[in-house]
């Protein structure tokens, strides 16, 4: 994390996730759903960087990443796990810097993130937080998500992210392992 | 007295100068019959160089828009007179035009954002029509872009009413495409193809907007018939909305 604050780079590339976030490219996508680019931003990071900062960088991705969409479902809680888990995947095993395990754990980080929502939003709905017009915006309900639309829409959302993820994984998250190595190589 | 037989040469006569007779009369027959209709279109050809210009076709046509605006107006005004005095939402209020800067209308969360905000009088809870009808309400504000929670959202309901039936119900997002219609009463009578428009009863939307039309009904759907709708402003492929000012509503 230390690295994230003292190069303007590192610093930069966190814009990155929310801004391709909303630009969406169309091109990039399964069936309309775009990749989680958060998880696409913060594998190489901690993999790279140790769990510690792997965690700071993904809470870091996570607060803008919430900005971007209203209510009380938040990405957080999963990307900072996430990016614990992959810093110590990273430290323990360098193997996991290849093109295929990169692939492999975007794909798995990707539906990690998919579950935790589709849990928070069942959740909500479970609560009765979805009902009526007691949201937080001008009369709007928080979003809550019953069973058949899980069923319906939620799997293929989560399949289609997951995979998209995962295929764009070894090309992306490669890149940013180089580039990563190449800045912390020279820092010492 | 008995009369002998015509000479051969004399009926033959009468028949070639009978023969034309004959033939103009069925034709003048068959004229008859199509009500002139032939004489009419052979009219409309010849007499086609002398036919008004399209400068009076023109005056014709403005002259009709000026009616149909007058018309308008008028049923405006008693519209909004009516639904004063029963106390029930104004028609729109003023229409903000709003870029589309950014789309997710497949993932998680089916939203657009639009690059007019708070500081441009956007308001939480705006509806959005694009074209072809309402897109969504204002969900999110900052002072320059407001987010739209789209109809296909699983948080969105909108209460909406089928006009040819008058029967009212509330559209739910489901995250797919088309929402879901869920009627109030056991009976709604509604069948494909019907439109769906905003309720005039609705206390989030203005009243009597497109949404779009009925695909699919299921009448056995529990505890009250549900219909598939087929939103009519499709939010992936607009580029412009209005932002419909709830002030005067």
């Amino acid at each position: 994390m230390n690295r994230l604050i003292r190069q303007p780079l590192g610093l930069a590339s966190l814009l990155v996730p929310p801004l391709l976030t909303l630009a969406a490219p169309p091109w990039l996508s399964i069936g309309g759903v775009g990749p989680s680019w958060g998880v696409l931003w913060l594998l190489p990071w901690a993999l790279v960087d140790g769990p510690l900062s792997g965690a700071l960088a993904g809470l870091a991705v996570g607060l803008l990443l919430d900005g971007l969409h209203p209510g009380l479902v938040s990405e957080l809680p999963v990307l900072v796990l996430l990016g614990w888990w992959w810093g110590q995947l990273g430290r323990r095993f360098p193997q996991f810097e290849r093109s295929f395990s990169l692939g492999l754990l975007a794909m798995l980080g990707a539906l990690l993130l998919g579950l935790s929502l589709l849990v928070q939003f069942a959740l909500a709905h479970a609560a009765g937080l979805d009902q009526g017009l007691g949201g937080p915006v001008g009369g709007l309900p928080h979003r809550g998500w019953a069973p058949p639309v899980i069923a319906l829409a939620g799997l293929q959302i989560l399949a289609a992210q997951s995979l998209i993820t995962g295929l764009l994984a070894p090309i992306l998250c490669s890149l940013q392992v180089l580039l990563w190595r190449r800045q912390r190589t020279r820092q010492r | 007295m008995r009369l002998g037989p015509w000479p051969r040469g004399s009926l033959q006569s009468v028949r070639s100068q009978a023969l034309p007779w004959i033939v103009l009369l069925l034709v003048l027959g068959l004229v008859r019959l199509s009500k002139g209709a032939a004489f009419a279109d052979l009219y409309a050809l010849i007499s086609r160089p002398f036919w008004p210009g399209s400068a009076q076709s023109e005056w014709l046509r403005s002259s009709q828009r000026l009616a149909s605006d007058l018309r308008l107006t008028q049923l405006r005004e008693d519209n909004a007179r009516l639904r004063a005095l029963m106390e029930l939402n104004q028609s729109h209020g003023a229409a903000t035009p709003a870029a589309v800067i950014s789309r997710e209308a497949n993932g998680w969360w089916q939203q657009l954002l639009l690059n007019k905000g708070s500081l441009d009088g956007v308001r939480l809870g705006d509806a959005v029509q694009g074209p072809g009808g309402l897109v969504g309400l204002v969900d999110q504000l900052s002072g320059r872009t407001a987010t739209v929670a789209l109809l296909t959202d699983p948080s969105s309901r909108i209460g909406v009413w089928v006009v040819r039936t008058r029967q009212h119900g509330l559209l739910h997002g489901i995250g797919t495409s088309r929402p879901v219609l869920r009627f109030v009463d056991k009976d709604p009578l509604v069948r494909p193809g019907d439109v769906v428009l905003t309720s005039p009863a609705s206390t989030l939307v203005p009243p009597n907007l497109p949404v779009g039309v009925v695909q699919s009904v299921d009448q056995r759907a529990n505890p009250t018939p549900e219909a598939v709708v087929q939103l009519s402003a499709q939010a992936d492929a607009i580029d412009w909305v209005e932002i419909l000012s709830r002030s005067s509503r």
